[in-house]
């Protein structure tokens, strides 16, 4: 008997992005068909202004499409309104940024909280909750630590357990390990590795370097905003 | 609840931590809204203390009395109290008499001393003794059974005794027993205390500095034989709806029946204008502390876009965004409220005293003896001071609740959009300007100068809107000149402050508004203080001023005795007597003066400043008793103008005549109105008045204009002898050079508290310079010193944030110059006339303003210093290394 096809987690169909700059118009991306299915990890590869950002930022719901369809996890976030993009990004998505951008004046484990708090759930799961995946992390010692006394690649472990607190079903991280050295580097995408591999995760990456290639169930590669 | 607690935990997490960060800012913003709330606080506190004092006292004078028989201007024959007792409806009439009096030794303080019948006066009036004094001394037998009856049986049968106020009894030393000369308005007479009133009631009137005595003495004392001030009356329980209406028809022609409470609302009406006035001056520090709410909240949601962006990226919604910066206006409110409680407690201590002497010598006597914490007040002032910095925080929330998420991942707006703003705000802002004009032709709502307040916030509002693009104009039209002149530090300084937007904006707003009101103030005050020293050059003119003794305080309600008035007519010297009339009325509710006097005889020393009205054709219709003259705060707060007929009642005589011009007058009491004395004096004895006692308020005295002043003022002391000696201790004298001299001081006080109003307002402007100075050199210490790793000395780096700070001030000082210019003509012309009914000879302090506005722009310069010690306080390689 024949094995049943993963359902999709993302469809984008003919997904368009692009800028008014006063009289210019720059394309993002344009007319991109993607499907993805749950519990993939997807390399989206490209050199830089290729869309990759651009496509991860629609993903995210931080941005919306300017023509075409896109659906993740079930919502349709081509016709989303604020409110609803705001609940996507609570429960359906978790973001990793290249820039690490945690909060500076909260502590890490308040940082993982954060999700959590925005979400409205309550305070004593979150934290514990938080605490078990710094402790994964190997962060159980910095948790009253703020940001700007970690070293990069502990940053940026703080941001993956921020995206994982609220247990959403898609992680995106954009380039995260742009600004680490390549032994952190490579802890980071070991993680989101072993995130796919044990709990099934969808798990996009956006990157322009080799260093998540071998982690990869595939890889889509983009130029001047079209899939190749 | 649960939602509750995460908003609160998230607000600690993202905005008070941050303000933590950054304690000096913050404290700097805290302190200008402690200073703003401290003062508008403090000033409402003090002022409405008096005018509480005066309400209370009037009310206790005016007891439970339902109606009062008065005659304006005049008083009520004693023999009216009979019969108002005769008419069925009244329960009780009592008679009273009022004289302000001093004592000859002891405080120089004036103090009420009241008259009226003890008997007939106890269903009125709540005065009780309880018996405190040594009765048994005090001679009558049935004192021991009731002492209470026995000090009103003393007061009646004995002349020339009184129950002295507990707190005056206390003040004076006095106590059962005891004599007490004081000066009266037919001089010196020696009073026996009998007993001491306990706190309460009447006594406690005029801040307890009064005393009671039987109203026949009180008439000896005064000569005011066979008439009193007023009857008050009580209506009998249940008496018929048209008993008043019974009541009027008794009485006749210039003999009204007025509530009790129409002196207390008349004394009100006079302060009103003042205690608005203050309150919105005082309000000006809070409007100036919202500039640096404004600024910083504007600061934290710009320096944090990308932290707004990452909240946003992990699912903040915008409103949360937004109601995130608006709790921070609204933390630095309610912080600033709680620091402003000391502050307030300890202005309140030092205003309290003047705004009351203030009040006192401009407009009715108010004697404060607590401060009363009032809720309203509390509530008011946390209100405001929370809803003005809600308010200063709402358009940087707004701006807040439009970072997208996406910023989490990409970089901020484009100078295109910062400039779109600014001439976005500029267009909004000549919109303000533009309704000033309109704003200011609208009438006053309900004596309210409403149009003029919301057109001088309207010109701050427009001004302040202004200030991004005019700013960066300023600095875009200096840049080339600025490097030509000093160099690159300036050309940069000036391309930085025209591409930085509204941020800096804010602070250059702020000192507009606060240069706005220094300058406008300052031409305000000098043409108003111009103004009033002509006046009492022309007008208040004179060598000697002779009036009863007390006759001022007590609104010449005793005119001088017929002897004495004949004894300063015969007075032999060479020089013009100027007598007149002066009462103290309402007309159409409004409180005005009528003075009658001898034109004739003043045309030939004095003048009036004319308004409107032909001066010449209008002195020979004067000197006929064919016309009046009024005040310009007549003719305003009446709605009487030139050509109008005048008609009042005077002491019971009517007076129907045009009004033949409108004049500049500076008296605090309201209007006045001139008309010819001899015409009044024939009108008065047409009306049964008697022709011997012409019942002159004062005379004034004047000498020939071509001496020198010593020969004057030796002449004066010769005829102050010679009244002295003719007429003893029962008038007063004041030498024209000193009455002018004291009104021209009382101004000068008056206008104390504004100055102090007004610096408190620069030293938050201050504090909003060194505050946004400060910020915008920690935001830049990267591009700074990357200059300085690129070749640029940390002199130059300091010169440029100098020179940042000169333009800054430049441009806030201009802008000043520019609305208080606007705002003085607002002021002089629109909130005056509307507020007190005068307005002033517009003339510019030039002189003032040259020297002030170096000093403003070497002060905040001095602000601008902690923001240059900065620069360098982190090694530049240690800043550059960090990203």
């Amino acid at each position: 008997m024949e094995k049943p096809a993963p359902a999709a987690m993302i469809t984008a169909k003919g997904l368009t992005r692009y800028y008014q700059l006063g009289e210019n118009r720059i394309t993002g991306i344009d007319a991109v068909d993607l499907e993805i299915a749950a519990g993939e990890l997807v390399l989206l590869k490209g050199v830089s202004g290729s869309g990759k950002s651009t496509l991860l930022s629609l993903l995210a719901g931080l941005d919306r499409p300017s023509g075409g369809e896109l659906k993740v996890g079930g919502r349709n976030l081509a016709h989303a309104s604020g409110a609803s993009l705001d609940d996507y990004r609570r429960h359906v998505v978790g973001m990793i940024f290249q820039a690490f951008n945690l909060m500076p004046t909260l502590t890490v484990l308040e940082n993982v909280c954060l999700p959590g708090l925005l979400a409205g759930r309550s305070d004593a799961p979150v934290r514990s909750r938080a605490a078990e995946l710094l402790a994964w992390l190997n962060l159980a010692h910095r948790l009253s630590h703020i940001p700007a006394q970690l070293s990069g690649g502990e940053m940026q472990r703080t941001a993956i357990a921020r995206a994982l607190i609220n247990d959403p079903a898609v992680i995106l991280a954009d380039e995260p390990t742009g600004n680490l050295d390549s032994r952190n580097g490579a802890i980071v995408i070991d993680l989101l590795a072993e995130l796919n591999r044990s709990s099934g995760k969808t798990i996009v990456i956006a990157t322009h370097g080799s260093q998540a290639d071998g982690a990869a169930t595939r890889h889509i590669r983009l130029k001047d905003g079209k899939i190749q | 609840m649960k939602r509750l607690a995460a908003a609160a935990r998230l607000f600690w997490w993202f905005s008070i931590r941050n303000l933590r960060r950054h304690q000096r800012r913050t404290l700097a913003v805290v302190l200008g809204i402690a200073l703003g709330a401290a003062v508008f606080t403090s000033v409402r506190l003090s002022i409405n203390a008096s005018v509480d004092a005066f309400g209370q006292s009037m009310d206790r004078i005016a007891g439970k009395a339902d109606w009062t028989v008065v005659q304006p201007g005049g008083r009520v024959p004693e023999a009216w109290v009979a019969r108002l007792l005769r008419h069925p409806a009244v329960e009780s009439a009592s008679p009273l008499m009022k004289t302000y009096v001093r004592p000859v030794s002891g405080p120089d303080a004036p103090f009420l001393l009241i008259g009226l019948d003890p008997l007939l006066d106890r269903p009125v009036r709540e005065w009780s003794t309880g018996g405190a004094a040594d009765a048994s001394s005090q001679g009558a037998p049935d004192r021991a059974e009731n002492p209470e009856s026995g000090d009103a049986l003393d007061l009646m049968t004995t002349p020339f005794t009184l129950i002295m106020g507990r707190r005056l009894s206390n003040t004076l030393d006095a106590g059962a027993g005891d004599s007490v000369v004081l000066f009266g308005p037919r001089g010196k007479v020696s009073f026996t205390v009998i007993n001491v009133l306990e706190d309460a009631g009447l006594s406690r009137a005029d801040g307890g500095r009064i005393a009671v005595t039987d109203i026949a003495t009180l008439q000896e004392f005064t000569g005011g034989y066979g008439a009193v001030d007023q009857i008050d009356i009580r209506l009998r329980p249940g008496a018929p709806s048209d008993a008043v209406a019974s009541l009027r028809a008794l009485l006749p022609d210039g003999i009204q029946l007025a509530r009790p409470n129409q002196a207390k609302e008349t004394g009100l009406t006079m302060i009103r204008a003042y205690q608005l006035n203050l309150s919105v001056l005082s309000f000006v520090s809070l409007f100036v502390g919202m500039f640096l709410v404004y600024s910083l909240v504007a600061l934290n949601a710009a320096s944090r876009r990308g932290e707004t962006a990452i909240l946003r990226a992990v699912g903040a919604s915008r409103r949360m965004v937004f109601a995130l910066f608006l709790l921070e206006g609204a933390f630095f409110g309610i912080v600033g409220w709680v620091l402003a409680f000391p502050v307030s407690s300890a202005m309140v201590g030092l205003l309290v005293e003047g705004i009351g002497r203030t009040i006192s010598t401009l407009f009715v006597r108010v004697s404060v003896d607590r401060l009363a914490l009032d809720a309203w007040e509390v509530f008011l002032s946390f209100g405001v001071t929370l809803a003005v910095s809600v308010l200063a925080a709402l358009e940087p929330a707004y701006e807040a609740m439009q970072v997208s998420p996406r910023e989490a991942m990409a970089s901020a707006r484009s100078r295109h959009s910062v400039q779109r703003i600014a001439r976005r705000l500029f267009a909004a802002g000549g919109l303000f300007v533009a309704a000033v004009w309109p704003l200011s032709r609208m009438p006053a709502v309900s004596g309210i100068p409403l149009p003029g307040y919301v057109a001088t916030f309207t010109l701050f509002a427009g001004f302040s809107l202004m200030s991004p693009l005019f700013l960066g104009i300023i600095s875009a039209r200096l840049s080339p000149l600025l490097r030509r002149l000093a160099g690159e530090p300036a050309y940069l300084a000036g391309r930085y402050l025209r591409d930085s937007g509204v941020r800096v904006a804010v602070s250059v707003g702020s000192l507009i508004t606060a240069v706005a009101l220094f300058t406008a103030l300052v031409i305000m005050i000098h043409s108003f203080r111009g103004t009033v020293d002509l006046w009492v050059h022309q007008t208040v003119s004179g060598d000697l001023f002779v009036t009863p003794r007390l006759g001022e305080i007590n609104q010449h309600r005793s005119p001088f005795a017929p002897e004495i008035a004949r004894a300063l007519n015969g007075i032999d010297v060479p020089a013009d007597r100027v007598p007149f009339r002066r009462f103290y009325l309402t007309y159409g509710g409004v409180p005005y003066q009528f003075e009658a006097i001898d034109f004739e005889t003043f045309f030939r020393h004095g003048a009036y400043i004319w308004i409107d009205g032909d001066p010449v054709a209008a002195r020979r219709k004067l000197a006929a008793g064919r016309g009046v003259i009024v005040s310009e705060v007549f003719a305003n707060h009446t709605g009487l103008a030139l050509g109008d007929t005048f008609r009042d009642l005077i002491d019971g005589h009517l007076v129907t005549v045009p009004i033949v011009g409108v004049i500049r007058d500076y008296r605090s009491q309201g209007g006045v109105a001139f008309f010819s004395l001899e015409r009044y004096e024939a009108i008065r004895i047409e009306g049964g008045g008697s022709p011997d006692a012409p019942g002159w308020s004062g005379i004034r005295f004047f000498f020939r204009e071509d001496e020198t002043p010593d020969a004057r003022a030796a002449r004066v002391d010769r005829l102050k002898a010679a009244i002295v000696a003719q007429c003893g201790d029962r008038v007063d004298m004041i030498a024209g050079a000193d009455l002018r001299q004291s009104i021209l001081r009382v101004f000068d006080e008056t206008f104390s508290i504004t100055t102090v109003l007004l610096l408190i307002a620069l030293a938050v402007a201050a504090l909003g310079i060194a505050t946004t100075l400060t910020v915008l050199v920690l935001e830049r210490s990267r591009q700074l010193n990357t200059i300085y790793a690129v070749g640029g000395s940390r002199s130059q780096i300091r010169r440029m944030i100098i020179w940042e700070a000169s333009l800054m001030v430049a441009a806030g000082e201009l802008g000043g110059l520019l609305c208080g210019g606007i705002l003085s003509l607002l002021l002089v012309f629109v909130v005056n006339r509307q507020s007190f009914g005068w307005t002033f000879i517009y003339q510019v302090d030039w002189g003032a303003l040259v020297l002030s506005l170096p000093l403003i722009y070497i002060t905040a310069m001095l602000a601008a210093l902690p923001a240059v010690r900065r620069v360098f306080r982190e090694p530049p390689a240690m800043i550059l290394r960090e990203g």
